[in-house]
């Protein structure tokens, strides 16, 4: 299982702040199955994370990983 | 110092004033230090199209946050010849008016000092994965954006 990490105004798309899938082979298909679960993703401005390394290209997801889902940051 | 150590920088609530001036205290024992930075972050009651925030809510990655804190924190040391450098974030609802982040840099000569808590403040805000909900007076809220 690969457990996803929604954070910041990304829970008000999704209504949730993490939830648990099936092995997914890479980020990609993560996120195209995540804008498939919850469309209004698919408007929303956010980075990802795979066990709290920022990705910027497509990466592979090893089971048992955690991805974070996470909108701009402001903090401070 | 340990510069590479993973330190927890989360309080849950504000940064009490208290915390703050027993903070500088501690540091009277370090006798080489020669000049102290201080950032301090307040919550600001700003109006929004007829509503006022009364307070954030912050929330974090924390686990992530604490290993972008820990290189931020050695980034620094390797740039700035600082004696200490502390830092403390607030987590859930802090109100206006109240502390939400202290910044705290010592050297042995001032320019070090306010040269670091100034790069450390502007890396915290662009770097570490913090969301602030800003609430408002009555009902409702939005996502504060960083400038």
């Amino acid at each position: 299982m690969i457990e996803v990490i929604f954070f910041g105004q990304l829970t008000d798309a999704t209504g949730v702040s993490s939830i648990m899938v099936e092995e997914v082979a890479n980020t990609d298909m993560l996120i195209n199955l995540m804008k498939m679960r919850y469309p209004s993703l698919a408007s929303s401005t956010y980075m990802v994370a795979v066990n709290n390394t920022m990705v910027t290209e497509n990466a592979i997801i090893r089971p048992g990983s955690k991805v974070a889902f996470m909108p701009p940051f402001s903090g401070g | 110092m340990d510069t590479n150590k993973i330190k927890n920088i989360f309080t849950e609530g504000p940064v009490e004033a208290s915390f703050i001036a027993d903070s500088i205290a501690k540091h009277a024992t370090k006798t080489s230090i020669g000049g102290h930075s201080i950032f301090l972050g307040q919550v600001r009651a700003d109006m929004m199209d007829d509503k006022q925030v009364q307070a954030i809510e912050y929330t974090s990655h924390v686990e992530m946050a604490l290993e972008t804190m820990s290189i931020i924190r050695e980034d620094i040391f390797a740039k700035y010849e600082l004696t200490c450098m502390h830092v403390h974030h607030s987590l859930g609802v802090i109100k206006a008016g109240e502390i939400c982040l202290f910044v705290f840099t010592s050297s042995k000569h001032r320019k070090a000092a306010i040269d670091a808590c100034s790069e450390c403040v502007e890396r915290i805000k662009a770097e570490l994965p913090v969301w602030g909900k800003e609430i408002f007076e009555g009902e409702g809220y939005q996502w504060k954006i960083n400038h």
